[in-house]
């Protein structure tokens, strides 16, 4: 995607997203707010994934953890500036945590679909041990009552400011990461996504590039989770596990692999979707989500951000 | 004359399979061998053994001096040695200028090299033209740009010219007999008019072994080369 085109959808999404409080009443502002946590976590893997080909099958592990530590630090009785605290200490647990996988994964050699099918272990580990260390995760109840953000006399529980705290940290994070990813760094990350025989052959540390995008990549998932748990008030152990895992790829796939906004556009679409379908039909309704997933791979293989850039193609006046 | 790289008895061995054994090799700065011999004699298991792709069974490589085998392979580029693969291995998604300017970023060389590149590969004219939509001849001389942009003191060329045109192949060559003047090259060929060309000194590689060294003249000449081109000996 041309920076051009990226920066009107960027600026169109900001557009939507400051309107959107005028149109919808609070528990929709609601919903919208947690699709839109979920968008950060599905850019956080895009980030990752969409610039260097490889698939992290365990994100939600990063997701969690950030949830499980917001919790618990969140709740420590008499900690001042608990939401600080607690979310530079879901960030700096998640970007550890994967600073030691990456490490041993990448120095060591592993890519493609064994780093793929190793962070898929690693998301079945996470979610046991979450069930299993009950005295500090809570167990299958997870852990109750943990506080909503706020800064000192900022207080961030209503529906209005939640939502606003959420839209700003989601648009300066895609920010970020898109600077980043089309400035020297990413297109050293494109490179040895291409080949990284070449890339290492011209004087890059693949392994150490690799780390360092990986660790970056979950602490925004971190603090993904971190602000999910803080706004739902509970963690529990199906934010840290494989299906979470499962469904964050269906949304980066969905939405458009590469282009940060397309993963959010994913999130938001599907979550509403599983929503809306699931109120007609409580049962069928994964299977209805599953057809649709198949049908854009198939018919949209880049994603449904793809749709406006092949209609420019078709319409009169317009050369590809 | 000192050695800028030299390498020491190496031996490489897959399984029961010696393909490299005990072979010597020194070149000085600035200037060129090519290396010949028939397919599987283990020119790219040398090239790799000089690169650190392949960590040798026996024997060491000391690169001004300072040993170098096993050092993973961006630090062996940091150290000025760069390499053009033998097969294209440019970057296709990016232009030509960010192919050449992600090479020269990866050692820090000067931006001022990453112009004098593109004069010198003749690519100037496809600056924006992304890598995977250049032809296969262009495709090699901007990997060789690539390597050149790093800023390396030793080129490793493995089959520079392979599904070149006549005309490419000639125009290769003038482009190492350029690059001669900056820094040390070692090119694998099989295309022997493009080793003709080169006209440098030529080693014959065969079962693991240098054959022979000499000027190419005389190495075109040996009847014993020629067996060993033909699979007799």
């Amino acid at each position: 995607m041309s920076n051009r085109t990226w920066f009107v959808t960027f600026a169109t999404g900001i557009l939507l997203l400051a309107l959107l409080p005028n149109v919808v009443d609070g528990y929709m502002l609601g919903v919208m707010r947690d699709a839109l946590i979920f968008g950060l976590f599905a850019a956080s893997l895009d980030f990752f994934w969409g610039r260097t080909g490889i698939l992290c099958f365990g994100h939600a592990c990063f997701f969690g953890l950030g949830g499980y530590v917001m919790a618990i630090v969140s709740m420590m009785p008499d900690l001042a500036q608990q939401t600080l605290f607690g979310l530079v200490a879901a960030v700096a647990a998640s970007a550890l945590l994967a600073a030691v996988i990456g490490y041993f994964m990448f120095f060591g050699g592993v890519r493609g679909s064994y780093f793929t099918i190793v962070t898929l272990a690693l998301a079945v580990i996470a979610q046991q041990v979450a069930v299993s260390w009950s005295d500090v995760t809570g167990g299958d109840t997870g852990l109750l009552g943990v506080p909503p953000l706020a800064f000192g006399a900022l207080d961030l529980s209503g529906d209005i400011a939640s939502y606003a705290a959420v839209a700003v940290i989601l648009v300066v994070c895609l920010l970020g990461l898109r600077l980043v990813s089309v400035g020297p760094w990413g297109k050293v990350l494109t490179a040895i996504g291409d080949n990284e025989m070449r890339a290492a052959a011209l004087g890059y540390n693949a392994a150490q590039r690799l780390t360092l995008t990986f660790t970056l990549s979950a602490a925004i998932a971190g603090l993904a989770g971190a602000l999910y748990v803080a706004m739902a008030g509970l963690v529990a152990p199906d934010l840290i596990g494989l299906l979470l895992s499962t469904e964050v790829v269906v949304w980066v796939a969905i939405g458009g692999r590469g282009t940060l906004i397309g993963p959010v556009v994913g999130a938001v679409l599907v979550q509403r979707a599983q929503q809306e379908i699931s109120s007609y039909n409580p049962s069928l309704w994964p299977l209805i989500i599953g057809c649709i997933f198949v049908l854009i791979v198939f018919l949209l293989p880049d994603g449904i951000l793809s749709i406006a850039q092949r209609l420019r193609g078709v319409l009169p006046g317009r050369t590809r | 004359m000192t050695a800028l790289l030299e390498a020491k008895d190496i031996g490489v061995r897959f399984g029961g399979l010696d393909a490299l054994s005990g072979i010597s090799f020194s070149i000085a700065e600035r200037s060129l061998a090519c290396i010949i011999g028939p397919n599987g004699a283990g020119k790219s298991t040398f090239l790799n053994v000089l690169t650190g792709t392949q960590k040798p069974t026996a024997g060491s490589v000391l690169f001004r001096g300072n040993p170098i085998s096993g050092l993973p392979l961006h630090r062996i580029a940091r150290a000025g040695i760069a390499r053009k693969f033998q097969i294209p291995s440019v970057f296709p998604s990016m232009s030509v200028a960010d192919n050449l300017d992600i090479a020269r970023r990866g050692t820090g060389s000067a931006p001022a090299l990453e112009g004098d590149v593109i004069e010198l590969i003749g690519l100037s004219a496809k600056r924006e033209v992304k890598a995977g939509e250049l032809p296969h001849g262009e495709k090699q001389w901007l990997e060789i740009g690539m390597a050149i942009a790093t800023g390396p003191s030793l080129l490793l060329l493995d089959e520079p010219t392979a599904g070149m045109t006549p005309q490419e192949t000639q125009a290769t060559a003038r482009l190492i007999h350029r690059l001669q003047a900056r820094l040390a090259i070692i090119a694998v060929e099989h295309d022997i008019s493009f080793v003709r060309a080169l006209d440098a000194d030529t080693l014959v590689l065969h079962q693991g072994r240098f054959f022979r060294r000499g000027p190419f003249a005389e190495i075109e000449a040996d009847p014993a080369v020629r067996d060993v081109y033909l699979g007799r000996r």
